[in-house]
């Protein structure tokens, strides 16, 4: 084989100019400048990061704890009374419930007493409280029955508020335990009720959307409207109006709402309504002008009206499009009303922000967990309607 | 006279001079068949009588009626009169052959009626009656895009016919078939041209202008070049309609 040389090719390259060196120089700067600038405006400091307070931890163990399920409380309240100083002939009042003892019953402040227990239900924790004549409550200990449901425990009679020292005190014991089936916890009930709120509100504000946007993207599409004068009017102004419909947050609307309708769930569907049609509007019309224009033209040559037009030339042809939109637009207002409670717009998100300013966390990871799996949710089965419509 | 138009003129909004100063006439029970090239302009001049396109200056006139002057209803009234088939079928393709045959009686319905989809039993006759003509009443209840190409143009002569048309315009109804296929669609325009509706057909091939056409015109860059019989067409006429390079294609 004869050895081919190779030629070396090499495109001529214009001589940089030192002006060029210096834009450069610059725009590296500029942007070294930029993000600098960006960094500190925005605070970060990851060394944050790296050392979370201790309340981190409490959080996200509570959000692995979220209160969903309960069992019915149960208690058993037993009273013993103790004379202050011992007198026979005087006569007692008020023993409640069976079971418990006090050794002796009577006595002064500081004398050595044994109450006791025993039939009671067993391993189960409780308290053990003194009260004074007049009712004064304090909590002595902590209990917890054996296995045959006894327990002994032997203190000193404690100090009175001075008047109440001598007459009849008494030992109060209550038992608390949990009883019977599993059930919804309250937190869990609330957020049940709410994610409902959520969902209907999601749906209200996605049909009443589609209702108005429909409409909307026909005059705001040009093939529709550049037949005339007056059409081109119409669809410069419905664009503006859509374009500035759309540059406003859903979450600012709703806070506009509620100052229109008050706080609650009618402000977030009004809210999203009008974001959705916005947007939905802007979608479906740029569906209307991408069809082919041929059968548009064909209907129109029969004499038909520009309704009709619509209807038997465009509509079928934008179906498949504005159906994938609209679940795409479903898709985001079930996110969106999620969170547009958390200005009082309704659903979940009144509960969500609510307990984390009062530092519920149990319950806020209850109401977060609820928002995930309704979130997936809704996902999957959008997903499986596109697969089968679209 | 059922057509006549003059000095029929547009110019599109980026300059291009389509038609320049047409003028011809048209009578009933005439099939006229219009060649030239790509471009020529044979389009613009059949949108211009119904109005599809706008023409920038001319008249035309239906059966005496100033197309050009109408507006609103009465130009819809107007178009019921011309029925109009296209290169590329133009069927709204996910709706049903049915649906499609019936849109050409759009005009002559109410829009509510229409919009709710609502047709009385006479025009629901009146369109099996023409997909029966066309061989395709066992398709009615198809979607349009599970037809072949040329049974698709079927649909579209039966959509014209529910016009009851006086005129059918044809817009290189052929071009995006096969050839063979191209004589069964021309016998059906023929067909309803021996039943006394006029026909307006584009057409490429000029041995099928001569085997269809009772008049023949010719449009090159906008000017009407030729306005003869078929016999007349002789290669010299040929080479004037499609420039001194054509050669024919004569099958």
């Amino acid at each position: 084989m004869p050895e081919e040389k190779k030629q070396t090719i090499k495109p001529v390259r214009e001589n940089r100019t030192s002006l060029q060196l210096i834009i450069n120089v610059v725009l590296i700067a500029l942007v070294v400048l930029t993000y600098t600038y960006g960094w500190n405006v925005t605070q970060i400091d990851l060394s944050k990061l790296a050392a979370p307070p201790d309340g981190l931890k409490g959080l996200v163990g509570d959000l692995f704890h979220p209160d969903i399920l309960a069992r019915d409380r149960q208690s058993y309240r037993a009273y013993r009374t103790y004379l202050i100083p011992c007198d026979a002939e005087r006569q007692r009042a008020g023993a409640v419930g069976e079971g418990i003892s006090i050794m002796p019953d009577c006595g002064n402040i500081g004398d050595i007493v044994t109450i006791a227990g025993e039939g009671l239900r067993p391993n189960t924790s409780g308290t053990i409280a003194w009260r004074t004549q007049q009712g004064g409550t304090k909590i002595l200990a902590q209990i917890e029955t054996d296995d045959t449901g006894a327990f002994s425990f032997t203190t000193r009679v404690p100090e009175a508020p001075p008047g109440q020292t001598v007459g009849q005190h008494g030992t109060e014991v209550i038992l608390r335990w949990e009883e019977g089936a599993l059930r919804m916890s309250e937190t869990a009930k609330q957020v049940l009720a709410k994610m409902v709120e959520t969902i209907f509100l999601a749906l209200m504000a996605t049909t009443m959307g589609v209702f108005l946007a429909v409409p909307i993207s026909f005059l705001a599409a040009r093939n529709v409207m550049a037949t005339t004068r007056l059409g081109m009017t119409i669809y410069f102004l419905i664009r503006l109006f859509l374009n500035i419909l759309r540059s406003v947050e859903t979450l600012i609307w709703a806070l506009i709402f509620i100052v229109w309708v008050g706080i609650g769930p009618f402000a977030g569907v009004l809210a999203l309504t009008l974001h959705s049609v916005a947007a939905l509007g802007k979608l479906y019309s740029e569906a209307v002008e991408s069809i082919n224009p041929g059968p548009v033209e064909a209907v129109q040559a029969t004499g038909a009206s520009r309704v009709q037009t619509v209807i038997y030339a465009i509509l079928p042809q934008v179906m498949p499009p504005f159906l994938a939109f609209t679940i795409y637009r479903w898709d985001i207002n079930v996110r969106m009303s999620t969170v547009i409670g958390l200005v009082g717009g309704g659903g979940i998100g009144f509960l969500l922000i609510q307990w984390i300013n009062l530092i519920q966390y149990r319950q806020a990871a209850t109401a977060v967990w609820a928002i995930v799996v309704v979130v997936a949710t809704m996902d999957y089965f959008s997903a499986w309607i596109r697969k089968k419509v679209v | 006279m059922l057509l006549e138009i003059k000095n029929l003129t547009k110019t599109y909004d980026d300059g291009t001079q389509a038609l320049k100063n047409v003028s011809f006439t048209l009578s009933e029970g005439e099939f006229v068949v219009l060649l030239g090239l790509s471009g020529s302009g044979k389009s613009t001049l059949l949108r211009c009588i119904n109005r599809l396109v706008e023409p920038t200056s001319g008249t035309v006139l239906l059966n005496g009626q100033d197309v050009t002057a109408a507006s609103g209803a009465e130009l819809r009234r107007m178009r019921r009169d011309i029925g109009m088939v296209f290169q590329h079928f133009n069927l709204t393709r996910r709706s049903s052959v049915l649906r499609n045959t019936l849109s050409g009686r759009l005009g002559y319905n109410s829009t509510l009626r229409s919009a709710l989809g609502i047709w009385s039993q006479a025009d629901q006759q009146r369109a099996f009656q023409n997909l029966s003509r066309v061989g395709l009443l066992n398709k009615a209840y198809n979607r349009a895009d599970e037809l072949s190409g040329g049974q698709q143009q079927r649909v579209g002569i039966a959509r014209a016919l529910m016009q009851e048309p006086r005129l059918v315009l044809a817009d290189e109804p052929v071009a995006s078939l096969d050839p063979v296929l191209s004589h069964s669609i021309l016998k059906y325009l023929e067909d309803l041209n021996h039943e006394g509706i006029a026909v307006l057909c584009s057409l490429h091939i000029p041995s099928l202008a001569r085997r269809y056409a009772t008049h023949v015109l010719a449009l090159n860059d906008g000017n009407l070049m030729f306005n003869g019989l078929p016999e007349e067409l002789d290669n010299d006429r040929f080479k004037e309609i499609y420039g001194q390079d054509a050669e024919s294609l004569e099958d």
